[in-house]
């Protein structure tokens, strides 16, 4: 009778454990949402929501706002029509066909799947990776996406098929984001913030909700995760090779509600220009924003507190970094920036403070001085300075130099770029 | 009425002034583009006419400004393939572009010779001097002059002149022609000259017209001057307004 007794005492040891997993397991699937998100509403189309004007007018502006085309369009493709690559770690995802074309696109899609797919991130085609931002759109109103799906229903239907994911395992095993949302996704409260004023509320809206600002401006947990305490946070932007500074009252407290509701629609302020990822959000859809909205949004901003802030990465110091130099900035840089680093009388921003020279990471000054820049054409700046690239002009050494001496200088940063590190932030990733 | 100024002397002010905001327009310093486009002249020289020794950056200036408005939009849109040109103008709309364009096309043209130091053969010559002058009938290729002009100084709005510019960046525009990397408006007659000829004919004939001269301030030919050998989509390149 050993055996008997072997199979009982394993059965002790392991049917507690099952039923821990058991219970751990159904309390996060409960957590990531329960089964609602599987649940995807079927049905045929039906008739589209008549083309009513006002509704179509709301729906662009949801879709300008909430810049679908950002990441949605391929550079010189057809609008809306999809298959732009974004490579990462994993390997590449290429957005879909949001045209109504009925293979290619979501012109089968019914309403009550699309507003599904957009909140709850989950469609016909599976569980959603975490890239499409359902957690923001999670927030969307009933009346936005109905006017949302009306306006893309009139977009000419592209039968243009986006290239096939290539993702390694487990990331292109859609199942798998079944996992990764029982770890590490909680669908929003919508009643966050419930009784503060409406401004307030509509900021948040377009900030947490259709802007979904955190997809940059957010600190990332493991998995690509956006962890509460990340929030709006600031760091890396995914897969970018850029910085995205912190948004909260403290880091935004220079700016007066108007300067940054200005900025947003503009490009431009006392205090900088947009560059990189932003200056693309500017232009394909933040110049958009009505002023009553911009300003809603810098209303919520500014009251955003903040977070602990990045440390700066390990073994820094201990680097034999380029002594920066102060005659290299004053020949390549004070004509414009001033000697003092003030700028110059909204022409060229001031770096005295600016972002990309006192955040903890050194990437997007290198960048700009590499590759120069330009703030997007707006209806606020329509035609706007720009900065020259430096790529030909000056080896590494010089440009850690250069922004060595700008960081110590006019940010507070401690020097600590190398020419290898200058080597490695070469290149230009366009799409 | 004592101390209201005479209206002969009121006008005569507004004339002053008109005058001195155009010429404050003109110049540059009050307002000038130029200053905004820095970028620009890292690459392109401060007037858009080169800058010494490059081998892969154009001049710009005095180039049809239709021809430039669609280079620029095309860098913008993905028809030309340049990362740090694209990376500029990428959040550019149109009609900054146009104004770009029509900035560098009012530029003193450039006319003499690239100075890039390439060395061209006797055996070269002879190849470019026939298909830049008479094309090659066989195989359907015309001559550069039946479209760049006879002068080779281009013709408006939108086919650029081939003065100046270094051999080693004509030979890569064929080659991405040829390549499909780079795109005019359809149809894209340089594709198909650059697909008809051999990499060595391209080499000759590039670095043949690297060393040509035009006469001192020659510039494009005005639109509808002649009639060009192919009714290419360039020659449709709206200018500026």
């Amino acid at each position: 009778m050993k055996i008997g007794r072997g199979v009982i005492i394993l059965a002790a040891l392991v049917l507690p454990l099952l039923l821990l997993l058991a219970v751990v397991g159904g309390t996060l699937f409960a957590r990531q949402g329960g089964f609602t998100p599987y649940r995807v509403p079927s049905g045929s189309t039906g008739p589209r929501p008549g083309a009513e004007p006002a509704l179509l007018a709301r729906g662009e502006y949801v879709a300008r706002i909430g810049n679908c085309a950002g990441c949605h369009t391929r550079r010189g493709g057809e609008p809306f029509a999809g298959g732009r690559p974004f490579a990462g770690r994993w390997g590449t995802l290429y957005s879909s066909n949001l045209t109504p074309d009925a293979q290619a696109g979501i012109g089968s899609w019914s309403l009550a799947e699309f507003k599904h797919a957009m909140r709850e991130g989950v469609s016909r085609d599976g569980v959603l990776y975490p890239a499409f931002p359902y957690a923001h759109f999670a927030l969307l109103d009933d009346a936005d996406l109905e006017a949302l799906y009306a306006w893309l229903g009139t977009l000419p239907a592209s039968a243009s098929t986006p290239p096939a994911n290539r993702l390694a395992f487990p990331a292109g095993w859609r199942p798998f984001q079944v996992l990764w949302r029982m770890l590490y996704y909680r669908p929003p409260n919508p009643r966050f913030g419930a009784d503060m004023p409406a401004e307030w509320r509509r900021g948040r809206y377009l900030v947490d909700g259709l802007g979904h600002c955190g997809m940059c401006h957010s600190r990332r947990g493991p998995m690509q995760s956006l962890p509460d305490w990340g929030y709006l946070a600031g760091g890396r932007i995914p897969d970018s090779g850029w910085y995205a500074p912190p948004l909260d009252g403290s880091r935004l407290a220079r700016y007066s509600a108007a300067q940054l509701a200005d900025y947003l629609r503009s490009g431009t302020s006392a205090h900088g220009q947009a560059f990189g990822p932003m200056a693309d959000v500017i232009y394909t859809s933040l110049r958009h924003l009505t002023r009553s909205d911009a300003l809603a949004m810098a209303a919520f901003l500014q009251s955003v507190p903040p977070r602990a802030p990045m440390p700066a990465p390990p073994g820094e110091a201990a680097q034999a970094y380029v002594a920066p130099t102060r005659e290299l900035y004053e020949q390549h840089c004070a004509d414009c920036h001033g000697r003092d680093g003030r700028g110059k009388d909204g022409k060229y921003p001031p770096l005295v403070d600016a972002v990309s020279v006192s955040a903890p990471d050194p990437v997007d000054a290198v960048r700009l001085v590499l590759y120069g820049g330009a703030a997007p054409t707006t209806p606020g700046n329509p035609r706007p300075y720009s900065m020259p690239p430096f790529v030909q002009a000056l080896d590494s050494a010089d440009i850690a130099a250069i922004v060595n001496y700008i960081r110590v200088r006019f940010g507070q940063r401690p020097p600590t770029l190398t020419a290898t590190d200058i080597d490695a932030l070469h290149g230009i990733a366009l799409d | 009425m004592a101390g209201r100024p005479a209206p002969a002397v009121l006008r005569a002010l507004m004339f002053a002034l008109a005058v001195a905001c155009a010429a404050a327009h003109a110049q540059p310093g009050a307002d000038a583009i130029g200053e905004r486009l820095a970028a620009c002249a890292a690459c392109h020289g401060e007037h858009g006419e080169g800058v010494a020794g490059a081998a892969y950056q154009p001049h710009l200036a005095g180039k049809p400004a239709g021809y430039l408005y669609a280079q620029l939009r095309h860098f913008r849109d993905g028809q030309r393939n340049n990362a740090q040109m694209t990376w500029l103008v990428r959040n550019m709309d149109d009609a900054w572009l146009r104004e770009i364009a029509a900035y560098y096309a009012a530029q003193p043209p450039r006319t003499r010779p690239a100075d890039d130091g390439e060395t061209l053969t006797p055996a070269m010559r002879a190849t470019a001097e026939r298909l830049v002058l008479q094309g090659d009938p066989e195989r359907d290729v015309p001559a550069c002059s039946a479209c760049h002009g006879q002068a080779l100084t281009g013709l408006e709005p939108g086919i650029p002149a081939l003065v100046g510019l270094p051999a080693e960046y004509i030979y890569t525009q064929l080659g991405n022609w040829r390549n499909g990397v780079r795109h005019a408006d359809a149809p894209d007659c340089m594709a198909e000259v650059a697909r008809s000829l051999a990499p060595t004919d391209l080499r000759a004939v590039s670095v043949w017209l690297s060393q040509q001269v035009a006469a001192p301030g020659a510039r494009p030919a005005p639109a509808g001057s002649f009639t060009p050998a192919r009714a290419c989509g360039s020659l449709h390149h709206a200018g500026p307004p």
